[in-house]
């Protein structure tokens, strides 16, 4: 524990250097790999340890961001942060309520299906109700407080996972995971703690959906519900190895760049290749990056000879 | 203990579609007993156990603990009163090692209730089940036999006053069901648990417990001492005579 709180003490400096040495560009890029280890470790807190699988990450970030939009004018950037936290949060806790008994399909199915109702009722309500399609932001503050914030966030979020690992709430997540009726016989309220889990997951990607909402200065449903959001918080965080600290956080770094790279270089391929890679990681590092030793590449190594040298015995018994 | 049973169920019924698996079961156990449940393939003796630790509500019927309703709680709730179960196939969890597998319910329904000093702390609960030289492995790499303890460790760990055991001494070798029967007496005397026990064999189970329920397709048919049990008309009739023949011949042996 000791030990991760330092290297998240180094990594946090380190981008803490950014903006002033970085150019617009290098903060814009490390901006978008910092909201998604936020969303990506949040998720896996929950997500990974009880292996529910929920796709209404752009459903808390979206209410996040709109929450922002709304009250942002009037309350000022922290209350905006903590509005959009807290609304998310409200939200899983009635979804978490409502379907949180259920396992597997059913229950991602259901969490996209909510995230789409969510998006559906916002626009219905924007164009019907304030008739408008999108919102302006217009006192945005500096660059440097957005990205201190999201930094923030993302060192939250990591520094959370840490302390919820050693903590019974961590256990309990963890139990829920392995055989969530043995841990209920054991004594553990299950339905809360997956609540709170879910509400706690939330809050994380509401507070990041308000504080990135300002970045686009013009916010409409289709942006900020884009379910993509919550594909590639799950994608990072399944490549990565949703069961470990680091797996979320180094597979964010390694996906946001790599997104941006292909996006510039080949649009055309952009989207294939990062399919690519994660049929690639679910095949051959089934526990996420966060699995990968020196072992496993000789393992790869030795796997590959022997392959080979049994297409040439074969060939010689022929 | 105010008077109430430690574990009461009235008229309980469990209906699974068009299967009744529990039939207006009723049932009192008082603290201390050391009581067995048998009764033939099918005749709805987990699913009783099942409603009687949570696990699956009643159809119908009631449930209480010490005078407390619980008909329709959570699992965990039963827990918090001091019952604990185990299961048919241990259910361990296995990437935990055997000590975190124990320290899980110390973690949680055990956490605020008295223990004693035999089920003070993980090493007094491993050094009670026999397992303190496996205590780091991971539960996955333990033997079978080993993970049936382990089971009843954790159930313990949850600091109970009701056990409740499903086929613990299923599968082992007769040595190891003498050795688990005695470590049965010995929770019951040393701990002052109550201890419900179901076994598939009738004859073990008939030799160590001091009163037996028997569970013929989903009722109850009997109740009462094992030595009683084996001479009624209905049980014998229920078990066709094949198995319980031996437990007759070795009573009056």
């Amino acid at each position: 524990m000791k030990r991760d709180a330092l290297i998240l003490f180094a990594l946090a400096g380190w981008a803490l250097g950014v903006p002033h040495y970085g150019s617009e560009f290098a903060v814009s890029m490390a901006l978008t790999c910092l909201m998604y280890v936020t969303l990506s470790s949040s998720w896996s807190l929950f997500c990974g340890s009880t292996r529910y699988l929920s796709l209404a990450t752009a459903a808390f970030f979206g209410i996040g961001a709109y929450t922002s939009a709304i009250v942002l004018e009037s309350a000022g950037w922290w209350a905006a942060i903590a509005m959009g936290a807290v609304i998310a949060a409200a939200v899983a806790a009635v979804m978490g309520a409502a379907v949180l008994h259920l396992r597997g399909t059913y229950f991602a199915v259901l969490t996209f299906g909510m995230t789409e109702l969510i998006r559906h009722a916002i626009t219905y309500w924007e164009k019907q109700v304030t008739g408008t399609v999108g919102r302006v932001l217009t006192t945005v503050p500096e660059r440097d407080t957005v990205y201190l914030t999201v930094l923030g966030l993302a060192v939250l979020a990591v520094a959370t996972s840490i302390v919820i690992r050693k903590r019974r709430f961590g256990l309990a997540l963890a139990g829920i995971g392995a055989d969530e009726q043995r841990a209920q016989t054991l004594g553990v309220n299950t339905r809360l703690v997956k609540v709170a889990g879910f509400a706690l997951t939330a809050a994380f990607a509401g507070a990041v959906g308000a504080a990135m909402s300002v970045r686009w200065t013009y916010i409409d449903p289709a942006t900020v519900f884009n379910p993509f959001i919550g594909f590639q918080t799950v994608l990072i965080a399944l490549i990565g190895g949703a069961a470990t600290l680091w797996g979320p956080l180094i597979a964010a770094v390694v996906f946001s760049l790599l997104a941006e790279t292909l996006r510039l270089h080949v649009p055309q391929l952009y989207m294939m290749s990062l399919g690519l890679l994660l049929i690639l990681c679910v095949l051959y590092l089934p526990g996420g990056l966060a699995s990968l030793r020196l072992e496993t590449l000789r393992e790869w190594r030795s796997g590959v000879a022997g392959l080979f040298k049994r297409k040439v015995s074969d060939k010689v018994g022929a | 203990m105010n008077g109430h049973p430690l574990l009461e169920a009235r008229e309980v019924t469990v209906r699974f579609g068009g299967l009744i698996a529990v039939d207006r079961v009723s049932a009192v156990f008082a603290p201390g007993e050391l009581v067995g449940i048998i009764g033939p393939n099918g005749a709805g003796k987990t699913t009783f156990f099942n409603a009687l630790s949570g696990v699956v509500p009643p159809t119908s019927g009631e449930l209480y603990a010490g005078g407390l309703r619980l008909t329709g709680a959570a699992p965990h709730r039963y827990a918090q009163q001091g019952i604990a179960r185990t299961f048919q196939t241990p259910r361990v969890f296995a990437a935990l090692s055997v000590a975190a597998n124990i320290d899980f319910g110390l973690q949680f329904a055990g956490r605020k209730r008295e223990g004693g000093l035999l089920l003070r702390d993980v090493s007094s609960i491993l050094r009670l089940i026999g397992l303190q030289s496996q205590a780091e492995l991971p539960a996955a790499a333990v033997t079978p036999s080993q993970q049936r303890l382990l089971e009843i460790g954790m159930a313990l760990a949850t600091r109970p006053r009701l056990l409740l055991l499903d086929e613990v001494a299923a599968g082992l070798t007769e040595s190891e069901i003498e050795a688990m029967a005695q470590l049965i007496r010995r929770l019951r005397n040393e701990l002052d648990l109550t201890v419900i026990w179901i076994e598939h064999a009738v004859t073990t189970l008939l030799r160590h417990v001091e009163r037996v329920l028997v569970l013929h397709q989903g009722r109850k048919i009997a109740d009462g001492l094992p030595s009683e049990v084996v001479r009624d008309a209905q049980v014998i009739e229920a078990y066709l005579g094949d198995e319980m023949d031996h437990a007759t011949e070795q009573q009056a042996a």
